[in-house]
């Protein structure tokens, strides 16, 4: 060949696939939290999309965490140039939904003619995320916490496995402690709010907030303060004191506590799975967060976690490949992927039963523990999940309370008083702010 | 009438006498050329200082969600509600304890080392090198860094204490976690002090340190009686500097170390502001408490020049 056929020749080959790309391939932003494993992961559903069809692009931006996306978001808003796609956590879900910035996500998909099977979403995450029977955004990444614990730590200390009560548990973890197997029972989570205090009050029917804890209204007030989150609290605190229950404190996470074998159990998101199978050393396990022994039955526990929100202000094509993405997302296969790569709940029935079918539980037990938790008897006002305005910040406040508790400058019940009081002002803000929106959130475009 | 010094000298030959070294800039004729060279710097005033100063202003007296499709006008509720707000009166308390000590120690572990590296011949420039490293080390990684080594359950430094006796417990204990903070923001800007004490001090004339020893005084008496009166304006412009550090630049440092906590015991103002803007998403009330902090910060250095000023001597 000589020197001109071969530039002829690589000339139709840049053609060849300079065409088509310019030609089809619509490209949407998607902003994401993920970091560490999971973020490798979500990088390969991106991919795995991008390569199962020749018309659309996504490109997954890592944004930081939660808050971090939460604002870049808003930043970008502010400055009319959204993303197509975000995915923000679960305590953002009224700041969202009613901040006229997005496009509900079952509108979107009606309007682009995609047949979703909303009724098969398992109940726990479907009414979450959605709003008066309607998706708000499509579900993602569903955690909810469960209980980890070392099983060598119990067989030494003469036990089974935890045991399904508080104050039995209690019993082992003082009892593991005096016998000198580890020194340190339990190992207080970051996110300790989520899982021993909301989550808490979900499984033990205990009221969180009035008004269905905010499922039905802005007017919502916080009620923990008269509940038993009160003696969950000073249980806490006696633990601590105790020795029983450590703080990791910053520059060391409660999770590394834990899989290095210093503590014995830990309550933490079963998203936790990846890193827990990759780091750990120890010979682990996982069952049902303990319930109090006057509660018989336990309820089923709340989602955590994430959902992606479609943003206002794009064109039709791109929101085109919008609705292909979120159709591939909410797909049985993908879920089930998902499912078993990091440890998220798998969104939809259907996907659980082909975990199920193909003897996914038989070889990993705790993968099935969240969905089996979060399914457990009849959902009711106290633990159908909890949507309050303004909800990180109600958080914080009771968040400090409760700090305020373990450094001994207040008494629980006076803490949670003070936490419930801020939090109501707060919520107050969030009413006054939205006043008379309620019934313009309805799920339909205006 | 006497010449003073510090002011140009009598005129000789109709001419004022200028000192060798303070030679006035020639920008030639008119003000074309003195503007160009001033605009980067006042654009850059105008983009990052002056319009989001007018925007926290504004947004100040708004009651606004995040996204901006809903806002009220509230007049000066933002600020009454902070001031009825215990929590905040608390985070001034904490802000001003947190930067008068650090102001402190940095000063002091500053002007030490300057003051010893300076009497050391060999090997200097290595001490100084070692001196100055914490500079390049991103706050949040200082952070991080100071979190760990003082970690209660995991941290060697922290197992040293223990060792000790001391129940030191930063999670747990407010003063602890208010003590981590105070030190690993010391530390990150010791450096800092430290090249402008290092520099002044070499301005020191040498001749009137011989002087002195000569005349019997030790190198203590001779630091505090001659190197330090000099350094006054070196050691006035660096606590206006570590106030503004101390007030605005810290709270990566706060974030990696304590998030404010616990129970809100490290929660210094610049923090707060942080926290209620970026992660409350209540940018009414962050606002209004950024404009407050700018106002503190501004009385600060204006009463630090309005009296501390008189007792610097320029003039040596």
């Amino acid at each position: 060949m000589n020197r001109k056929t071969a530039l002829i020749a690589a000339l139709f080959g840049v053609l060849a696939f300079a065409a088509p790309a310019q030609a089809a391939r619509v490209e949407v932003q998607w902003w994401h939290a993920m970091s560490g494993v999971l973020g490798d992961r979500l990088n390969e559903l991106v991919e795995k999309f991008n390569a199962s069809q020749d018309k659309y692009t996504v490109v997954a931006v890592a944004k930081g965490n939660y808050d971090e996306v939460t604002n870049g978001v808003i930043a970008a808003y502010r400055a009319k140039r959204p993303p197509e796609m975000v995915q923000i956590a679960e305590r953002g879900y009224m700041t969202m939904l009613l901040s006229g910035a997005i496009v509900p996500v079952q509108d979107l998909m009606d309007q682009k003619a995609y047949k979703i099977d909303w009724p098969d979403f398992i109940k726990p995450v479907a009414s979450f995320w959605s709003y008066k029977g309607r998706m708000s955004a499509m579900p993602f990444n569903s955690s909810t916490p469960i209980f980890w614990y070392n099983k060598e730590h119990f067989r030494k200390a003469g036990f089974d496995k935890p045991a399904d009560t508080w104050q039995e548990l209690e019993a082992q973890l003082y009892a593991i402690k005096a016998k000198g197997v580890s020194e340190c029972g339990s190992v207080l989570p970051g996110d300790f709010y989520w899982s021993l205090l909301e989550n808490y009050s979900a499984i033990n029917n205990q009221p969180y907030g009035t008004l269905a804890n905010g499922f039905d209204g802005l007017g919502t007030e916080f009620v923990y303060n008269k509940t038993k989150v009160v003696s969950q609290v000073a249980r806490l605190k006696k633990w601590l004191d105790d020795g029983v229950l450590q703080i990791a404190g910053q520059g060391f996470s409660p999770e590394q506590l834990f899989t290095s074998g210093r503590c014995s159990t830990f309550v933490n998101s079963t998203a936790s799975h990846g890193n827990i199978e990759r780091n750990a050393k120890i010979d682990w396990s996982a069952t049902f967060l303990p319930h109090e022994n006057d509660i018989n039955p336990p309820l089923n526990s709340t989602i955590g976690g994430g959902a992606i929100w479609v943003m206002k202000g794009h064109t039709p094509e791109r929101y085109d490949a919008v609705a292909a993405f979120l159709d591939f997302v909410a797909q049985p296969e993908t879920q089930v992927w998902w499912h078993g790569v990091t440890g998220y709940v798998p969104a939809t029935n259907k996907a659980y039963g082909l975990a199920r079918e193909r003897g996914y539980y038989k070889d990993h037990p705790t993968r099935e523990i969240a969905v089996l938790q979060l399914s457990r008897g009849t959902p009711n006002e106290n633990s159908r999940g909890f949507r309050f305005g303004n909800f990180v910040q109600t958080m914080l406040a009771q968040r400090t309370e409760v700090e305020a508790v373990f450094t001994g400058q207040k008494q629980p019940q006076q803490a949670m008083d003070d936490a419930v009081k801020r939090g109501n002002e707060i919520l107050r803000q969030f009413e006054k702010l939205n006043a008379g929106k309620d019934t313009e959130a309805d799920g339909k475009p205006k | 009438m006497t010449p003073r010094p510090g002011k140009a000298r009598t005129l000789k030959h109709g001419r004022p006498d200028r000192e060798p070294g303070l030679k006035r800039a020639n920008f030639g004729h008119g003000p074309g050329l003195p503007t160009l060279l001033l605009l980067p710097q006042f654009l850059i005033l105008v983009f990052f200082f002056f319009i989001p100063s007018l925007r926290a202003l504004m947004q100040s007296v708004l009651l606004s969600d995040p996204f901006g499709n809903n806002v009220h006008f509230v007049w000066f509720d933002n600020f009454t509600a902070l001031f009825a707000n215990g929590e905040y009166r608390q985070s001034i308390v904490t802000t001003l304890w947190f930067t008068v000590a650090q102001n402190v120690i940095t000063l002091a572990v500053a002007v030490v080392l300057a003051f010893a590296t300076d009497r050391v011949v060999r090997a200097r420039s290595v001490y100084r090198t070692v001196i100055l490293l914490p500079y390049a080390i991103a706050p949040a990684i200082a952070g991080i860094l100071w979190a760990f080594l003082f970690n209660p359950v995991v941290g060697p430094l922290a197992h040293m204490l223990h060792a000790l006796g001391i129940g030191w417990d930063p999670n747990r204990n407010p003063s602890d976690a208010l003590r981590l903070v105070i030190m690993a923001a010391s530390w990150k800007h010791i450096c800092y002090n430290y090249i402008f004490l290092a520099v002044g001090l070499l301005a020191v004339p040498a001749s009137l340190m011989e002087a002195a020893a000569v005349d019997g005084a030790g190198p203590i008496r001779r630091f505090f009686l001659i190197a330090l009166p000099m350094l006054g304006p070196t050691v006035f412009f660096l606590a206006v500097m570590n106030f503004i550090y101390g007030f605005f630049e810290t709270f990566a440092i706060i974030d990696a170390v304590t998030h404010g906590g616990p129970a809100g015991a490290t929660n210094i103002l610049v923090y707060k502001v942080y926290v209620d803007g970026f992660v409350n998403l209540d940018l009414g009330s962050s606002a209004a408490q950024s404009v407050l902090l700018m106002t503190f910060a501004l009385i600060c250095t204006l009463l630090q020049f309005r009296y501390f000023d008189h007792k610097v001597n320029y003039g040596v």
